[in-house]
């Protein structure tokens, strides 16, 4: 059997944690003074890619788009994951993407990585941006099968297929998870209530073993560090940095909430009628989504 | 169903060693500890011995870790002075056993268990991976049960799948959950066990070389008597670590249960003898009263600034107060010279007093207060330490040599866990685990070693050191029983046949007369009232709370209580009330109530309740141990 050939994609952000944040007199972020650190849904895809490190000894890659010291973000999701490999894509013509050209070049990178791709893990949305689109758009233009707000997974190596829980959360109803099974290669996105599970001793014995070779690797990640350059990328330079950027950000504003109404209906419990319309609501309610 | 060759329960000293063992003769093992790291669980006093016996030989900490041990594991100072005082209010009377330390012994460390732990889990995972096997942290196991018809013996916990495996080191400990799955031997009872107490003082290297008037690499062990015990059967122990003091005190149970006294007040007896409030003092920085008029927030802020200067300034003298760590952080360029550390310290402080109205006092700083339960080897060792194919060791199996200064757990409990490896080896490869070829083998092995000796009777040799070294004791304090086996073992010939004699006669029956009110309290108080040194101390020592001292822990919290009182109103419950090191007993009308959340699972409560070990990575978390 093949083994897993996975990567992360990763993301340098402010550290919004106490103490680590400067903001400007007019409220906006002072980025010079404030601290960086591996963005904390990235560090949630980096523990997801983990788990096939435990599980199916996967080899992974972790690779970010960032100014040179960015590094410090891949040598953290590297203590995370155990990564075997980093690369980080730096250049001053990559300054200023949007999405869109982040996509670009990470996916430039993702393809020039030793060997076919099977999983490619992303957070769930960067907390300086707003969007959560460059892992949808790095798995559309790798033609990935796309899987977001992943809870779980597990591969069937045999098969080559994954199979994955997504938590689906709908306005005014209970929440709902579905399971998706797809062949690989697919691209994730994991959902910041992800949890790796591990119930055998063999899996417990691998993950400390992994943990503390990340550890070790991450001591010493200049070591499996590599750092591309536009040309060494091999990049099309229309498509990245400002010049491949059709979005222009204007302002980012709160989304205002709705005033909550509430039409409430009572119910008697020990009254069997009710219970019946209850259940029929329920399934009114329930009908526009498919459960597995 | 996974399987495995060997689970050890257990990753205290004793289970570690056992996995090492098991790892260097290329067996696959796993061993599973219920704390959430290696290490957090551990309590000890500490004197990690390795030892020479005359006749005989046991496993020492280098036979299993490597003759590069001492240089390469993290001990803290090698013990080259021991002493024990007999005190009386300000009096106290000095003896050297320094002799009596040395004897049969090629060193003794004091140790901090949560470091020395996790040391001793490194080395032996990274054996362990090799043979397939490991160490598991977080995880409790619940069951063992057995399928004869099978074959199979099945490892049950709160947390994994279940698995299989051919054979079993019970290393959990004295609150042993093992010993009660396969009752192979019943719960401990109070006159088999210790109760042992302990604070970890904060104090600079070099505040304790000078104190001491000891080198770098010496330290110092004092152990004591008399009018500290407030009546009680036991002592109290002082160690010198790296930077920090172990102080504490260790109780025969039944003596604590026939007067019950809150541990926390045997251990302040210590705290304020003078003798021990000036080998701890230090300098402390006191917090200014905030100006209550100011706005609530400002308050605040200069409460943060306050914590966050104070932190500073003893980072920076824990550097400047360590030679070994100035000289570090000098090579590793964080500093530029000693001055510039001294400048900075005094900078600080000088911010300290300046802008927040800090003031110094001559004061001492605790750091971690524990507690734990102690088998007493001649007591309570088991005579057949196994069950099928399960080998007890350690504390799980009773085990240590707890004679007046001589105090051995961990060398014991390393001992046996290289023989229950050794005899499990033998059995995996024959594979026969029946209870003749593995148990009987196992029980051959502890009776062999040395330490069980110690276990069953008096050594006159060690005797002999132990009565020259209290030569210039009056002999009109002791009693006329106790001065007539003194004149007895104090003559080389007749001590021979003395101390034959009293082993005929069965060691059980002379512990009374050993052990007693006599030897713990009345003779070293006297001895301390004629002949002691007055020692005055210059300071009084603020000795926290006991709730403050609690404040201080780390846990974990589990919703669900790990014991479950079962007779609220009876006798034993009533007394914990008392004699639970973190009062979580409380009585209301009559009836005993347990709150959880404080527990640091010494087990004092065991005998009569429902105890388990909370589940993997819940309760306390130790720092230091
Ligand atoms: C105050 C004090 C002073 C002492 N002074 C000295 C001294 O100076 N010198 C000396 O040699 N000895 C001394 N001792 C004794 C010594 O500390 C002990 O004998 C020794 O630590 C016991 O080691 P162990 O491995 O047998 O048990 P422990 O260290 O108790 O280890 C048992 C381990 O098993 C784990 N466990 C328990 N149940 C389960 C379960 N169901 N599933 C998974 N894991 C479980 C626990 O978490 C724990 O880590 C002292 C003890 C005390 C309390
Ligand atoms: S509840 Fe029991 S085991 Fe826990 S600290 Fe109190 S006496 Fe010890």
């Amino acid at each position: 059997m093949e083994p897993l050939n996975l990567a992360v994609i990763v993301k340098l952000e402010p550290d919004f944690s106490e103490g680590n944040v400067s903001y400007k007199p007019d409220g906006t972020l002072n980025r010079n003074e404030t601290k960086s650190t591996l963005g904390p849904h990235s560090g949630i895809a980096a523990k997801a890619a983990f788990y096939a490190k435990v599980r199916y000894g996967a080899k992974i890659s972790v690779c970010s788009m960032g100014p040179p010291w960015a590094d410090i973000a891949l040598q953290q999701a590297q203590q995370t994951c155990d990564a075997d490999v980093l690369h980080l894509y730096s250049d001053r013509i990559f300054a200023g993407a949007d999405t869109l050209a982040t996509a670009e070049t990470l996916k430039t990178g993702i393809e020039k990585m030793e060997g076919k791709m099977d999983i490619v893990f992303s957070g769930h949305r960067a907390s300086d941006g707003e969007t959560g689109q460059t892992g949808p758009q790095t798995a559309w233009k790798l033609g990935f099968t796309f899987i977001g707000n992943v809870i779980s997974y597990d591969v069937n190596l045999e098969k080559r297929t994954v199979v994955a829980k997504c938590l689906l959360t709908l306005n005014g109803v209970p929440n709902v998870i579905e399971e998706i099974e797809a062949p690989l290669p697919v691209f994730l996105t994991i959902d910041p209530s992800y949890k790796s599970n591990f119930t055998t001793v063999s899996q417990r014995i691998a993950f400390e073993k992994y943990q503390k070779e990340a550890y070790e690797r991450a001591r010493n990640f200049k070591q499996s560090l590599k750092v591309f350059n536009i040309d060494e990328l091999g990049v099309d330079k229309t498509l990245v940095g400002l010049a491949g950027s059709p979005t222009i950000v204007y302002q980012v504003e709160r989304i205002p909430k709705g005033k909550a109404t509430r039409q409430a209906e009572v119910f008697d419990g020990s009254n069997s009628e009710h219970i019946r319309k209850v259940v029929a609501k329920m399934r009114e309610a329930l009908s526009a989504m498919v459960i597995k | 169903m996974e399987k495995y060759d060997v689970a050890i329960i257990g990753g205290g000293s004793a289970g570690l060693a056992a996995l090492k063992q098991l790892s260097t003769l290329g067996k696959q093992a796993v061993l599973l500890e219920a704390g959430k790291k290696v290490g957090v669980k551990n309590i000890s006093g500490g004197i990690l011995y390795s030892k020479k016996p005359n006749k005989g030989r046991v496993y020492n900490v280098e036979d299993i870790y490597g003759q590069n041990f001492v240089n390469e594991a993290p001990l803290q100072r090698k013990i080259t002075k021991y002493l024990l005082h007999a005190t009386s209010k300000d009096k106290v009377f000095s003896m050297d056993l320094t002799a009596a330390h040395e004897y049969q012994s090629n060193f003794g460390y004091s140790v901090l268990m949560n470091e020395l732990n996790a040391w001793f889990a490194q080395s032996a995972d990274e054996s362990a991976q090799k043979c397939g096997g490991g160490i598991v942290p977080g995880v409790h196991v619940n069951n063992i049960s057995w399928d004869d018809e099978k074959e199979r013996t099945i490892i049950q916990t709160d947390e994994l799948d279940e698995f299989q495996v051919k054979a079993v080191i019970a290393a959990d400990g004295v609150n042993s959950e093992v010993a009660q799955i396969t009752r192979a031997r019943p719960k401990f009872s109070a006159v088999q066990l210790y109760q042992g107490v302990k604070a970890i003082v904060k104090l600079p290297e070099d505040i304790i070389n000078e104190t001491f008037a000891i080198g770098a690499d010496d330290g110092e062990a004092h152990l004591f008597a008399g009018d500290i015990t407030l009546n009680h059967l036991g002592g109290g122990f002082l160690y010198t670590n790296r930077d920090t003091l172990s102080v504490g005190a260790v109780y025969h149970f039944d003596s604590l249960l026939d007067s019950p006294i809150e541990p926390n007040t045997l251990l302040d007896a210590l705290l304020k003898n003078p003798m021990i409030t000036e080998l701890i003092k230090d300098e402390v920085p006191v917090r200014g009263k905030i100006d209550k008029t100011l706005e609530k927030e400002k308050q605040m802020q200069i409460r943060f600034a306050v914590t966050k200067l104070i932190k500073t300034w003893y980072e920076i003298r824990d550097v400047y107060l360590s030679s070994s760590r100035r000289k570090e952080l000098i090579k590793t360029g964080k500093f530029n010279s000693e001055d510039e550390i001294k400048s900075k310290l005094s900078e600080t402080r000088e911010k300290m007093s300046s802008q927040y109205g800090i003031q110094f006092k001559t004061d001492y700083v605790e750091d971690e207060y524990g507690a734990k339960l102690i088998p007493d080897g001649k007591r309570c060792r088991m005579k057949k330490p196994y069950h099928k194919n399960v080998l007890f060791v350690g504390d799980a199996a009773g085990r240590g040599v707890f004679v007046g200064p001589r105090i051995e757990g961990l060398n014991v409990g390393i001992d046996d866990g290289v023989r229950a490896a050794n005899a499990i080896a033998r059995a995996l490869e024959k594979n026969n685990f029946s209870q003749g070829y593995l148990g009987e083998y196992y029980t051959k092995s502890i009776e062999e070693s040395p330490y069980t000796k110690d276990m069953k009777e008096i050594d006159k040799e060690y005797l002999k050191i132990f009565i020259d070294a209290t030569k210039d004791v009056p002999k009109d304090i002791l009693s006329a029983k106790h001065s007539l086996v003194l004149k007895l073992m104090s003559s080389g010939a007749i001590r021979s046949m003395a101390a034959k004699f009293v082993n005929v006669l069965g060691y059980e029956r002379l512990l009374p007369v050993i052990e007693s009110q006599e030897s713990y309290v009345k003779v070293p108080t006297e001895l301390a009232e004629r002949s002691g040194k007055t020692i005055s101390s210059s300071y009084t020592p603020s000795i926290p709370l006991l709730a403050d001292r609690i404040a201080k822990l780390n846990y974990n919290d589990d919703k669900v209580s790990h014991i479950k009182v079962l007779n609220p109103n009876n006798d034993f419950m009533k007394k914990l009330v008392m004699l639970c090191p973190t009062k979580c007993y409380s009585e209301e009308n009559g009836q005993v109530t347990i709150q959880h959340e404080g527990c640091i699972e010494c087990g004092t409560c065991s005998e009569q309740t429902d105890w388990k070990h909370p589940r993997g990575e819940k309760g306390i978390n130790y720092r230091y141990g």
